[in-house]
Formats: structure tokens, C-alpha cells, sequence
């Protein structure tokens, strides 16, 4: 467990990175908009930080990975072989990563700032604040002695942000996110409409909730709910397609594997427990 | 072998239920932009990297052209739209627009004319530097089209890294410009008496645009390239803010939200918009009598749809049909030559220019 706790105090520090470096872009965006008189309201500052969050953060969240895991290695040998050590040792390493790697994206990749939140200078700054407390967060989980909750939770963690993206698309923009279900909202009855919204909605939303509840509590019955509901979704896929006659799909796929997962989490809780 | 000659039988196929054939009549092109018809057997190009070059369609020769300007290739800057003037036969007078760096080094469009004699370019003049300094050259846009009065419209983009300042009028970020043919600025121009705005311009709220085409009957239409999402199509009219960025139906590359709006009071609403994107890189209005299923209607090229979308606008909405995708290939522009013929140019740094024959 003693090692096995440094991957996941990166992946754990990384996704706690990215959940203060995508505000950053969020928030550049909206003081714009606001300026150029659009109607930025609350709903909107909470709908943008949030959509963002989930994607962007996705995007910039392999790149916070690699750049921690080589800056945190680099820390770990100085504070090995020199003088130097302590959680801000590790602080000004993860700065440093989050600066080389927003230069890097520019100079070697795009050419350009894909980071709204990067193109000045106080954003620069910022951005390298926010890696500054990734690694001062990724010192404080090392420092100590972990159990295996640290890596259920984690797990948990990942699960919660992954499922996100759904929970948002229905809550924010329930027409695009149920088109992408290959429905045409406005061609549907009211009625529909209505279950539509509310069923779909209703049934990510509990997902995310159980996920979240089963991080906070390590109760394993949150987790095991969660991925029953995916398992039936899963079997009824298969249904809809080989008894109703449905077009078949390979969605089932990603239904067992995110049924599986929460069980898989709510199942170590339990043996371990027991 | 076996592979390739069932993907041939299935090519061949392919393309004849679709009913069009296909000739190729050049290819290993450079990073071939534009094209446009000096005879029907005769074409002038651009290559990307500053060459200009003039194609003979019958034997399949190529003239270098001299004496073009230094142009700044990379990224998606180069040598890029060439089109001619409409008194062209009798003064031989190109104009063509082209990345290059301005007096502080940074990357910007340019507008030039010049008179093509024989194999050079002579009495060079550069009509128009955008005031859109760059680091790099991306989003240029550069596409040019002649209004019926004989202004000529340049398409500036966006410059990626500026996407506010297509809000703004006090620089050239995200525009259509209006200049006459000498570079001077039309006394009739929409913002010509706005001391707080270019004078050049005629539009904004643009990102990248791609397609610039004035019909006969003096419509101007653009489209331009969204970000993820969010490519349109526009109906454009002097004075009139086209949304970019603040309303928007695309996302960043990145995956962030640059504005959750897609409407608002005083800013134009596309004619259609395609999302996800198609990358829609060239069009025009096809008049022509040799494909009558395609006449009076808009033929635009994708790179990322490898097709030709061709659009046509009823009272309330629009109608597509896609077109060319068993060439499969990102296609880069799309001209009519003199008898209505369609040539297609792929992207590329071994692009070919396809004649398109009608359907038997």
C-alpha cells in the first residue's frame, strides 16, 4: 500500500489540479462575455465552471498526469539526495510542471493558446498557482500512512467525474443531450418530452449522487446501487435489441463496464470490511 | 494485390451509382489553396509554400510564375486565394492574398495586385495589410471575392488567439473587408464615418472564413469554420455583427465552453450551421448548364466530411445533399471553369485537381 499510494496521490493531485485550473478558463470567458453586455447570470457562471470542469478538465488531465509524474519524481530525488525537502519542495515542482507544460502545448504542439484562461499574464500566474497547491495537496497524501480507502475513494472520485458529463448535458442542455440519445425533442409530445427530461435526468443524476455518497461514506451499498442500475441498463439494451428488435449497438459495452466498476469498488469495501 | 483490386472494383462502383465520374487532371500538387480558370484549358494556382503556377488541362504542363512575393509559410498561412480581375482580358491584373510578416514580425494577411505577363508578376502592389498581428499564421481566412460594383471583399479571420477582437472594430481580427481595386477605401463603406472603427470594414464577428461568393444577382454568402461545432453559413450585409464569439453553436478545441449563448439581439443568426463540423473550405454558386441538377444551388467543399455539401435555401430553411464522397478526400477548393465544368483541388501536400464529369 506504502507505494501503490504514490500513483495515486498523482492521479489524486492531478484531478484536484485540474479542478482549479479549468475555473480559470471558465471564469476568462465569462468576465469577457459579461463585458461584451451578454446576459451572464448566476445559472450561467455555474453551467460554464461546471461543463467545464468535466471537459476541458478531461482534456488537461493526461497532461497534468505526465507533467506531476515527472516533476514529483524530480522533487522526490532532490529531497532524496540534497538538503532540500518538504511540502514545498513539492509545491514549487508542481508549479513548475503546470508552467512547462501550458509552454510546452504552445511551442511544440498548437502554435497557439488553446487555453483561454492562458493568454495573460494573470492567468499565466495563476495557472502556476493552482500547480503550486496540486503539489502541496500531492505532499500532504504521501506524508502519511494510507489505507486502501485511499484508492477506493479514488476510484470513486474518477467514477463521480466521469459521469458528470451526462448529469450536466441533461440538467444544462437536455434538447442536445437527448439528441444524442437519436431523439428529436421537438418532434415529440409533451408528454414524452416531459418523461423524457425527467427519467434521463433522474437516472444519471442518482448515478453521480451514489457515486459521490459511496466516496463520502464507504458505505458499500451506494456504489452496489450504482452499478446495478448500469448492469440493467446493460441487460435491457441487450433486450431491446435481440427481443424488441432494436438496431443493435455496442453501448451495452460501456453499460457493463461502468455497472462493473461501482460494483467492483462496492465489493473490495464490503470483503474488506468483512 | 487481391485488396486492391476489390477496393478498385468497389471505387468504381461506388462511383457509378453515384453517376458522376471522375478525371484526375494534375497531381502531386503542393499544398495547392486556389485555383482559378484563365481559359477553359487554362488554370492559375497557388501553392502554399509562395508558388504560383499557371496548368495547361490539355497537355498537363506547368509554368512557374515569377516574381511573387515572399510569403510567410506554416500553419495555415502561406500563398492562399488568386483570383482575377473582372477586366482581366484586357489588363491582365490578378489580385491574391498571402500570409507574410509585418514591420514588428508578426505574422499577418496581406492583400496584392499585380499584372501577369506572360510567366511574372510585374507592377506588384500591396493593397492591403490586415491590422491583425499574429504570432502565428493561423486563422487567415484570406478568401477574396468582387462585389458587382467592382470593391473587391477580403476575408480576415479571427487569428485564433484574438477571437474578442472580431467584437471590436478598431482592428481587423475576425472582419470582412471592403476596399476599392487601387487599395483605397470606398467612400460608401458601412463604417466609414465611425472615427472608433476601421474603415476598411464591412462585416464583423467572423472566425475563420473559408467561402466567400458573390451571386450574379449581388448576394454576398460566406461560411466559415467553427470551432468543434458550430460551422455556418451566412447571408452577408454591410454593417451587420455575425456573433463570433459571444454567440456560438461550437466549443473550444479544448473542450470548453466559449460561450453557452447561440442568439442574441443584434447579432446575425447563420443560414444553416453544421455541428459537428464539416471543415467547409471553399463554395460556389453553381450557374452552369453541364449538371442541371446542380444549378442555381451553393457547392461547398469540407476537409473533414470529405464531400461536397450542396445547399439550397427554401422560404424557411435549407436542404443538403452530399456529393463527391467516394473521392473520399478532404477537398480544398472547388471551380467552375468558363463552360460550367467542376474541378475539385485536394489538400494536401500531394493534391491533385479532379474534373468532375457529368452524369451520362
Amino acid at each position: 500500500m506504502n507505494i501503490a499510494k504514490y500513483p495515486f496521490a498523482i492521479l489524486s493531485a492531478a484531478l484536484f489540479t485540474v479542478m482549479l485550473i479549468t475555473p480559470i478558463t471558465s471564469i476568462t470567458n465569462l468576465i469577457w462575455l459579461a463585458s461584451a453586455d451578454m446576459p451572464v447570470g448566476f445559472i450561467t457562471w455555474v453551467e460554464v465552471i461546471l461543463f467545464d470542469f468535466q471537459r476541458l478538465g478531461i482534456a488537461l488531465y493526461a497532461v497534468v498526469v505526465i507533467g506531476f509524474g515527472i516533476a514529483f519524481a524530480v522533487a522526490g530525488l532532490i529531497s532524496k539526495y540534497s538538503s532540500y525537502s518538504g511540502k514545498y519542495l513539492f509545491a514549487v515542482a508542481g508549479s513548475v510542471a503546470i508552467a512547462m507544460a501550458l509552454f510546452l502545448m504552445v511551442e511544440l504542439l498548437f502554435q497557439t493558446q488553446l487555453l483561454g484562461g492562458n493568454r495573460s499574464i494573470i492567468g499565466k500566474i495563476l495557472h502556476c498557482v493552482a500547480g503550486f497547491f496540486g503539489g502541496y495537496f500531492f505532499y500532504s497524501l504521501i506524508s502519511v500512512e494510507r489505507s486502501y480507502t485511499f484508492i477506493v475513494r479514488f476510484f470513486g472520485i474518477l467514477y463521480g467525474y466521469l459521469m458528470l458529463s451526462p448529469v450536466l448535458a441533461w440538467v444544462f442542455t437536455p434538447i442536445t443531450a437527448a439528441a444524442d440519445f437519436g431523439f428529436v425533442f421537438n418532434e415529440l409530445s409533451n408528454t414524452a418530452q416531459n418523461a423524457l427530461l425527467r427519467d434521463f435526468t433522474s437516472f444519471f443524476l442518482a448515478i453521480f449522487l451514489f457515486a459521490i455518497l459511496g466516496v463520502i461514506t464507504l458505505n458499500p451499498s451506494w456504489f452496489l446501487s450504482a452499478g446495478i442500475i448500469y448492469i440493467g441498463a446493460a441487460i435491457f439494451n441487450l433486450v431491446a435489441i435481440y427481443i424488441h428488435g432494436t438496431e443493435y449497438n455496442q453501448i451495452f459495452i460501456f453499460e457493463f463496464i461502468l455497472g462493473a466498476w461501482p460494483i467492483a469498488i462496492g465489493l473490495t469495501i464490503f470483503l474488506k470490511d468483512n | 494485390m487481391k485488396t486492391k483490386v476489390i477496393l478498385s472494383i468497389l471505387f468504381f462502383t461506388s462511383t457509378v451509382f453515384s453517376g458522376y465520374k471522375y478525371e484526375t487532371i494534375l497531381d502531386n500538387l503542393d499544398d495547392a489553396w486556389s485555383i482559378v480558370f484563365l481559359s477553359e484549358d487554362r488554370v492559375l494556382y497557388t501553392e502554399m509554400p509562395g508558388k504560383l503556377k499557371i496548368a495547361s488541362l490539355t497537355d498537363k504542363s506547368i509554368t512557374n510564375i515569377n516574381n511573387v512575393p515572399n510569403v510567410q509559410y506554416g500553419g495555415q498561412g502561406g500563398l492562399s486565394e488568386v483570383i482575377l480581375d473582372p477586366e482581366f482580358k484586357s489588363n491582365n491584373i490578378i489580385y491574391f492574398s498571402y500570409s507574410a510578416k509585418d514591420a514588428n514580425g508578426k505574422s499577418t494577411l496581406f492583400l496584392s495586385s499585380a499584372e501577369l505577363k506572360e510567366d511574372a508578376l510585374i507592377n506588384n502592389k500591396v493593397l492591403f495589410e490586415a491590422k491583425a498581428p499574429r504570432r502565428s499564421p493561423v486563422h487567415l481566412a484570406a478568401k477574396i471575392a468582387f462585389l458587382n460594383d467592382g470593391t473587391i471583399l477580403l476575408a480576415s479571420g479571427d487569428g485564433f488567439d484574438h477571437r474578442e477582437q472580431a467584437q471590436t472594430l478598431d482592428n481587423h481580427f475576425g472582419k470582412i473587408i471592403r476596399i476599392n481595386k487601387d487599395g483605397s477605401v470606398p467612400a460608401d463603406n458601412p463604417f466609414i464615418k465611425d472615427e472608433n472603427a476601421l474603415p476598411e470594414i464591412y462585416s464583423y464577428g467572423h472566425r475563420n472564413m473559408q467561402g466567400l461568393v458573390v451571386t450574379s444577382s449581388g448576394d454576398v454568402y460566406e461560411h466559415e469554420h467553427g470551432p468543434r461545432g458550430g460551422d455556418e453559413m451566412n447571408l452577408i450585409e454591410p454593417t451587420l455583427n455575425y456573433g463570433w464569439p459571444a454567440i456560438t453553436y461550437g466549443i473550444d478545441y479544448s473542450g470548453a465552453v466559449i460561450s453557452p449563448f447561440t442568439e442574441k439581439n443584434g447579432m446575425e443568426q447563420p443560414l444553416l450551421h453544421w455541428t459537428p463540423s464539416i471543415a467547409p473550405s471553399d463554395m460556389i454558386y453553381y450557374e452552369g448548364d453541364i449538371y442541371p441538377e446542380l444549378k442555381d444551388s451553393f457547392l461547398v467543399t469540407a476537409l473533414v466530411s470529405k464531400d461536397v455539401k450542396k445547399v439550397t435555401f427554401t422560404e424557411k430553411d435549407n436542404v443538403q445533399e452530399n456529393l463527391f464522397s467516394e473521392l473520399d478526400s478532404r477537398l480544398r477548393n472547388i471551380q467552375s471553369s468558363p463552360s460550367g465544368i467542376i474541378y475539385l483541388l485536394t489538400d494536401g501536400p500531394k493534391g491533385k485537381l479532379i474534373k468532375v464529369l457529368p452524369k451520362e
